[in-house]
């Protein structure tokens, strides 16, 4: 399958994805690791989070995805959300959990 | 080493800003306050992606991580 064709999958499989450096136990990026930290301060349980550095093809294609070209990036139904800064720009003006609290999450 | 003043002036190479802030020592990681005319009508993603676009190649493998935050003329001036 396509990379772009498995990522597409991936982000509307699940509610909730987040492409991390690492997983939400051992972050390998202190973004990645803030990305974890909020989405955890949302309430989020059993966050489904793909690791870009286990696997080159997602790494480079999340880049083309949404034309984004840092890690993390957060998809919410499919959508693209945003990066580190924005999750915790929406997190403080409490958009990021009226989001998620709309989906159930 | 990449500086924050080199980033500075990449971006400004690329967009056109009312005022641009570039913090960041360790030459990979940096910290950006950009306001511009022309984020005018378009959302955070979008800006952000304008940035990025400015930047270019350089995101790729130069600079590791660039924190911004972005601003309208109108939403800076109520700061």
């Amino acid at each position: 399958m396509d990379v772009q064709e498995t990522i597409k999958n991936q982000v509307t499989a699940n509610p909730v994805v987040l492409y991390m450096k690492g997983s939400p136990k051992f972050p390998q990026c202190g973004f990645s690791g803030m990305a974890v930290q909020i989405l955890q301060a949302c309430g989020v349980k059993d966050l489904v989070s793909v690791d870009v550095l286990a696997d080159p093809a997602i790494r480079d294609g999340i880049k083309h995805y949404a034309n984004w070209p840092t890690i993390p990036q957060l998809y919410i139904k499919g959508e693209f959300v945003g990066g580190a800064d924005i999750m915790r720009d929406l997190y403080e003006k409490g958009d990021l959990q009226k989001m998620l609290a709309e989906i159930g999450v | 080493m990449l500086r924050a003043e080199d980033v500075k002036i990449y971006i400004a190479q690329g967009l056109s800003c009312d005022y641009l802030e570039v913090n960041g020592d360790d030459g990979q990681h940096f910290e950006a306050i950009v306001v511009s005319k022309d984020f005018i009508g378009k959302n955070i993603v979008q800006q952000h992606q304008m940035v990025y676009k400015a930047l270019g190649e350089r995101m790729k493998d130069e600079i590791h991580a660039l924190s911004m935050k972005t601003y309208t003329p109108d939403s800076w001036s109520k700061k």
